[in-house]
């Protein structure tokens, strides 16, 4: 009796405060979509997944595509990138532009460009401050090297100007002019400001402005209703970080972002069976991954153990085990769609394990054994998983070192103590802008125990990288950077992976716009 | 009482201090120029030296605690060498996100933990009560990361309840409400279930004990015996171990915050510590330590406040 009313008193409260409690958290749910709907239907909203947040609205200090990205929305640049498959370039806040000869670019602005917030009229004095300002010492700008040769912007008239460079420098038209030194700031505003801004900007040109930054959570954008190019497509762009790309995926799939990249684990299944009303598309990326190998090093100075092991990775197998498939093999490090891609390389994608046992007897071994470092990520993983088995085909053993992003980025860096000399092979991955140039820069003399980590030094190769980057006839360019791409195969320090691939997925109610490499053109997005 | 507060918060900034000069030297033993790392690959040599000198890494290693301290001293937390704020404003931007986490979750634990165990003792060796104990142990065996996927697929992309990313636009608290549910689940389930399991032992030797069978026989009503006298007592290891597990809950909270693209302390502290933003590394776990503290020596205070003989051994 005593236990029956006990568990009655116990019982009945319980009860009543799960009804209670459900009761509350359903309300509040429902509430809580409500003024969702109502606010997604009152404004035209595109929502956006970038893979980190916001550094600085200032395009000298930008870090990168993320920056880049709320950039071009926010700024004019005289010229910007062409939405499509192929590199190209298409007129932005300049009515002309042209190459007067290798040194000189002449350009001419549009009239009427008006700064936001009342900062007046955008006019030549703006460019010239833009461009000079990125080289001020003082300014301290990590995208320095961007503008190669400049030497000054000279103003030839209210709209008018000549950009003016030491010596040739064709890369401007590729990551200079349409990328993040090529944005064009107010240069009343920049020095009211005393010369640099960080996360707030005074004023912009482009088609949206700059309306709030919640940091670790979005960026917002808001249309800019006097944009010199009409009416932007959306009231709003929020940009949301997210690092993990399953996590991006989750938030399309639940309607939580309109476009996204997506990993490329994910990219057979999605285009199998692609969310409701989604598109899904890849793009072939500029990255290049690479297994390097240390000239210097004892053990790998040997050239026939370096080409032996070249022979011994096969790629077609990486690809399809760290890659799932959706990636193709590089020839080189220049990307195809770039001034000096390869279209075959010399030692071919498929392995050759009696190649190799013939490259390995000449060096004068039966076996050896040799270490891989690998930054810890689950790619690199089982791609070198996947070198270790096939090398032992040819009595190559390979020890892999797994290292953590800290570790691995100084493995190379002849400054951070001794280890540099201690590295074998390594398994690599740079990004790169739409130039050659940009590639082959860290494989110079210059950059051993930099970004050189393979110690790989050639005369021959300085000389012809220096005289590339300066030619401003493109076959010539072309052939320069094939050259270079062989004579670093040829060394047998290098063995060419892959540039992997930019999947994204996107809602059927917008129309996106991308660079050839994947890359989102936000400012040219619009509603389908 | 207050005595022994004063000697919590005196041991409270030796462990911070300690905490903070241990973080300083794995800082110094991680390889890699930290400058070079932030500025990435094009970086001159200047321009590294000169980040160096911003973020105080030019200095020798004493030296640079002592800075660290002296500016701490006067409130001053550094600067983000990135974004060129003041750390104390983004750590203080980014602490409420977090904290609105973690007590929801562990609010949500309570709500159902506590009730779930209390029942389950007073219903001992029923079938509810072995349930109760099955599912119990599987909320704390079902990692936080399967909770946070599936309740993503489940809720957020199937059935639509909730949001899968973000934490809601600021100043609309239902939007908020329903992006914290998802990530306060993932934190909280396990802790329904340790909470459920703890409070049911705690309540069945509580209720063996002397003062609940005099209670009883002295007529008073079951409801009175069981809230006011056993429940209070058996609640005590509850409060301790979940101000104990506010550092669990802290890490738990920056994993959650990955998966769910939520801000928070232990976002700002991951990307910190990828970026090798190290003024903001220290601020975040100089503030994250502190909180730690704060927790363990307030779960102290509420032992003692709920039991005589505890506040009486103070």
């Amino acid at each position: 009796m005593h236990k029956k009313q006990q568990n009655k008193l116990i019982r009945n409260p319980d009860r009543r405060q799960f009804l209670q409690t459900s009761g509350a958290l359903g309300f509040a749910a429902a509430a809580g979509a409500l003024p969702q709907i109502v606010y997604a239907q009152g404004k035209k909203i595109l929502k956006v997944r970038a893979y980190a947040d916001m550094r600085s609205l200032d395009p000298a200090l930008s870090q990168g595509i993320t920056d880049e990205e709320i950039h071009s929305c926010i700024y004019s640049k005289l010229i910007q990138y062409k939405p499509g498959r192929e590199w190209g370039w298409q007129l932005d806040a300049a009515e002309s532009i042209e190459q007067l000869d290798d040194t000189h670019i002449k350009f001419k602005l549009k009239q009427g460009i008006m700064f936001t917030n009342g900062y007046g009229e955008m006019t030549a004095e703006d460019v010239k401050y833009s461009f000079e300002r990125i080289l001020d010492e003082k300014v301290e700008s990590t995208n320095k090297p961007d503008w190669g040769s400049l030497k000054e912007v000279v103003i030839d008239g209210k709209y008018e100007g000549t950009i003016v460079f030491d010596e040739p420098y064709p890369p401007a038209w590729n990551i200079a002019l349409p990328y993040i030194v090529g944005n064009i700031v107010c240069k009343k505003a920049w020095e009211e400001a005393g010369g640099r801004i960080d996360t707030t900007t005074p004023c912009g040109s482009g088609p949206y402005m700059h309306k709030e930054w919640q940091p670790k959570q979005k960026t917002i954008l808001a249309r800019n209703p006097d944009w010199h190019g009409g009416t932007a497509a959306f009231d709003e762009i929020q940009i949301l970080p997210i690092d993990d790309e399953n996590t991006a995926q989750i938030a399309f799939e639940s309607g939580d972002i309109d476009y996204t990249r997506v990993s490329l684990s994910a990219v057979v299944n999605l285009k199998a069976s692609p969310p409701e009303n989604s598109t899904v598309e890849d793009y072939p990326s500029l990255y290049y991954v690479w297994v390097g190998m240390n000239v210097e090093n004892e053990v790998t100075s040997n050239q026939n153990l370096r080409k032996a092991i070249q022979h011994c990775i096969d790629v077609p197998s990486i690809l399809q085990a760290s890659y799932f498939g959706a990636a193709g093999a590089a020839t080189g490090i220049i990307a195809p769609g770039l001034i000096g891609h390869r279209e075959k390389s010399m030692v071919p994608p498929t392995a050759d394990i009696t190649k190799a046992k013939e490259y390995l007897a000449a060096a004068g071994m039966d076996s050896a054994s040799v270490t891989l470092d690998v930054l810890n990520k689950a790619a690199n993983v089982t791609t070198a998983q996947v070198i270790q088995a096939i090398c032992a085909q040819a009595g190559i053993n390979v020890d892999v070192n797994l290292h953590e992003s800290g570790a691995f980025w100084s493995l190379g860096d002849k400054s951070a103590g001794e280890r540099y000399k201690d590295v074998q092979l390594i398994l690599n991955r740079f990004s790169m802008a739409p130039d050659p140039s940009y590639a082959t820069a860290w494989f110079v003399t210059d950059q051993r125990g930099i970004w050189n980590w393979e110690w790989y030094s050639d005369a021959e190769f300085d000389k012809l990288e220096a005289a590339a980057k300066a030619n401003s006839d493109q076959a010539a360019r072309h052939q320069m950077y094939q050259k270079m791409q062989d004579m670093m195969e040829e060394s047998g320090a290098y063995r060419f992976i892959t540039h992997e691939a930019t999947p994204v997925i996107y809602r059927n109610t917008i129309k996106p716009a991308f660079r050839p490499d994947g890359l989102p053109l936000l400012r040219n997005f619009s509603a389908a | 009482m207050l005595f022994y507060l004063i000697k919590r918060l005196a041991l409270g900034v030796v462990i911070v201090m300690l905490a903070v000069t241990l973080l300083f030297c794995m800082i110094h033993l991680v390889p890699g120029d930290p400058a070079r790392i932030l500025l990435g690959p094009r970086a001159t040599p200047e321009l590294i030296a000169s980040m160096s000198a911003r973020m105080g890494l030019d200095q020798p290693l004493p030296i640079q605690i002592l800075l660290f301290f002296g500016n701490l001293f006067r409130g001053d937390l550094g600067m983000d060498v990135i974004t060129n704020r003041p750390v104390a404003d983004m750590v203080f931007g980014q602490l409420p996100y977090t904290l609105w986490l973690i007590f929801t979750a562990i609010g949500f634990a309570m709500v159902i933990g506590i009730p779930l165990g209390c029942y389950s003792a007073l219903h001992r060796n029923t079938l509810i009560d072995r349930v109760t104990g099955v599912l119990s142990v599987a909320c704390i065996t079902v990692p936080a990361f399967v909770v946070a996927l599936y309740s993503l697929l489940i809720f957020a992309v199937t059935l639509n309840w909730f949001p899968a990313v973000g934490a809601g636009e600021q100043g609309d608290f239902w939007d908020q409400a329903r992006h914290i549910v998802l990530p306060a689940l993932a934190i909280g389930l396990s802790w329904i279930g340790y909470l459920a399991r703890l409070v049911r032992a705690s309540m069945l030797e509580v209720m063996g004990e002397n003062h609940i069978r005099t209670a009883r026989a002295y007529g008073l009503p079951e409801r009175v015996v069981v809230f006011r006298y056993a429940l209070k007592l058996a609640v005590l290891p509850t409060v301790t171990v979940i101000g104990v597990g506010m550092g669990f809950l802290l890490s738990a909270a920056l994993f959650t915050e990955i998966v769910f693209a939520r801000p928070g302390i232990g976002k700002l502290i991951f990307d910190s510590i990828t970026t090798r933003n190290y003024p903001v590394v220290m601020g975040s776990v100089l503030v994250s330590t502190v909180l730690f503290v704060i927790s363990t020596t307030l779960s102290d205070l509420v032992n003692a406040w709920l039991d005589p003989r505890i506040r009486s051994s103070l």
